[in-house]
């Protein structure tokens, strides 16, 4: 029943993962989220995460950078490897955690504050930089997300005034420009037209040249063409992980099969 | 499949006319809204009429000199106003001085830092603070601030403070206890539930998930509440520091217990002194009716609702700037 469904690309190639998650469990006070997961994210590879409302998925990425952290009551027990170091344990920094695993919500979020703003107040929560590499910063992270030629001549604005796909874009860039390893995305593009959404999968498939990508989505669709290796969840167990290809075509367990077929969630 | 019935009870063809329920209802409702709305402007202008007439007196007999003059002399009829006005001022500015960031610790403290079942005890607890009648704190300040000051706090601020240049003139003379200070720092004790309490509300009220993503970029609690919370509740804020501004000036009884009642005015904060509300409430009931000096009381009054009225003007010119784009 718990039994979790490896490829062979996973086997033994431990070494080039960003987050390796091995037996990790979840409590949100005495409802158990998160039951028995183990799970390996490639570097440099989108990790695309399913499963219906309430299997776990988005709590999973709330472990990864410890948001659980902030509210009393919720707690993880196991391992989730990170740079050579247990990042569940009480030793680690968490506000240095979290400027190397950023994170993308739901909804776009910018701070009530100028577009240029928005994106030197993480850098500046880390870094001391001066006002001409800051300038340089804005710009490249900005012109990363392809956001650059519709706001260079409106910086100083603020971001609220940006439409909700440029808001998302935003804050993508705003979670970059503190140079993590890695990024999570908790459904980014739910709340989102098709053609923002587009546009946010196209900059997916941009950015994984040089980060690690967890992502969160309820649209199958986004993470067959977005993920490299898709896994499943269901009740707060991790069900399968493969191949997006293979899971989308020859998915191993009823459940996924059952799931990905639209019988239920 | 259930099927829905073939055939839907037709309604009674009610008519289409206004009928009287709603008619005179609506007629009754809105004319007794309307009356209790136009009785607040009633009652203001009924206010001010009665201060400015009563004090048209001493207003008309040393002209603007009333403001600026700093004699209270009943039995030459001398009167001015300048240094209960001082004292009103001075008082509230130590008021917030001590009560803001006080406040402020509490709101972040129960907001963000505290369990959750303590801090609805001290949030409770900030609420009965509020409730506390003004006489309490009068005699509680009397009897307990007022020594602890004379004897401890303010021999130990002048050894220390009194010869630094510049504010130096603030810690000098003799601790007596009674004075601005005291009357400032028993006047921050009443205004930081107000305070505190507009700063808990508006710092639950932002979005977790705009907390969350500067926590998610590594931003300490502190750093969150700075750049995040402060600037996007500022409005907020500045509205509960004006609540609390309102209730200083104003404040009578605590204020007269502690201040001194002097007609004094200096730099030092250990002298007694006096506030417009003090000086009324302790020279009304030795006024004759129709004397000049009772006039001067009302004129004091008037003043004192012209600054609450300047302080809630700036405060809103000040917000209406300070909002982000």
């Amino acid at each position: 029943m718990n039994k979790i469904i490896m490829d062979d690309s996973m086997v033994g190639n431990t070494a080039v993962s960003a987050l390796a998650i091995s037996n990790l469990d979840f409590w949100y006070g005495t409802n158990h989220a998160l039951k028995n997961i183990s799970l390996d994210f490639p570097l440099r590879q989108v990790t695309g995460m399913i499963g219906p409302s309430g299997c776990g998925k988005s709590t999973l990425l709330r472990v990864l950078n410890r948001m659980y952290d902030l509210y009393p009551g919720q707690r993880a027990t196991g391992q989730v490897l990170f740079d050579g170091r247990n990042i569940l344990s009480p030793g680690v920094d968490v506000n240095v955690l979290r400027s190397r695993i950023g994170m993308v919500f739901q909804k776009p979020t910018p701070f009530p504050m100028s577009i240029y703003d928005n994106i030197a107040f993480g850098v500046h929560l880390h870094e001391r930089i001066s006002r001409a590499d800051l300038d340089q910063r804005v710009e490249s992270v900005l012109r990363r997300v392809a956001l650059w030629n519709e706001v260079k001549d409106r910086l100083n604005t603020s971001a609220a005034a940006l439409s909700g796909g440029q808001q998302q874009r935003l804050c993508i860039a705003r979670t970059i420009a503190t140079r993590p390893e890695v990024i999570l995305l908790d459904e980014p593009t739910s709340a989102l037209d098709p053609i923002s959404t587009a546009r946010i999968e196209e900059l997916l498939d941009e950015l994984k040249q040089e980060f690690s990508i967890a992502i969160v989505t309820h649209n199958l669709q986004q993470a067959a063409r977005c993920a490299d290796r898709v896994a499943f969840f269901y009740m707060g167990e991790l069900v399968e992980v493969d191949t997006a290809d293979r899971m989308f075509t020859a998915p191993q367990a009823k459940r996924t099969q059952d799931y990905i077929t639209g019988r239920f969630g | 499949m259930m099927e829905l019935p073939s055939t839907l009870t037709a309604r009674d063809g009610t008519a289409l006319d206004r009928n009287a329920r709603g008619q005179y209802g609506d007629i009754i409702f809105g004319m007794i809204a309307r009356l209790a709305g136009w009785s607040i402007l009633l009652v203001m202008a009924g206010i001010v009429i009665v201060l400015v007439r009563g004090g048209w007196s001493a207003f008309s007999t040393f002209g603007p000199a009333f403001i600026t003059s700093t004699a209270w002399n009943p039995i030459s009829h001398n009167f001015g106003a300048a240094t209960s006005i001082f004292g009103t001022l001075a008082t509230t500015v130590v008021a917030l001085a001590f009560a803001v960031p006080f406040a402020f610790g509490v709101a972040f403290w129960l907001v963000e830092l505290a369990p959750a079942t303590l801090a609805r005890f001290i949030e409770t607890a900030v609420q009965l603070l509020a409730a506390v009648p003004s006489i309490i704190f009068g005699m509680w300040g009397f009897f307990i601030v007022v020594p602890f000051m004379a004897h401890y706090v303010e021999p130990v601020l002048t050894h220390y403070l009194g010869h630094v240049p510049g504010i130096g003139l603030l810690f000098h003379g003799a601790p007596y206890g009674t004075g601005l200070l005291s009357g400032g720092l028993i006047l921050a004790i009443m205004v930081t539930p107000f305070i505190c309490s507009v700063m808990t509300d508006v710092f639950v009220s932002i979005p977790a998930v705009l907390k969350e993503s500067a926590f998610g970029l590594g931003a300490t609690r502190w750093e969150v509440m700075r750049k995040i919370v402060l600037p996007w509740s500022r409005q907020a804020v500045m509205g509960g520091i004006m609540l609390g501004t309102g209730r200083a000036l104003g404040e009578t009884m605590a204020v007269t217990f502690v201040i001194g009642n002097s007609n004094h005015l200096g730099w030092s904060l250990f002298a007694p002194g006096n506030t417009i509300a003090s000086l009324i409430a302790l020279e009304f009931p030795e006024s004759a009716a129709g004397s000049l000096k009772l006039s001067a009381l009302l004129a004091l009054g008037a003043i004192l609702m012209v600054i609450s009225f300047i302080t809630l003007a700036c405060s809103r010119i000040f917000l209406r700037r300070g909002i982000p784009g």
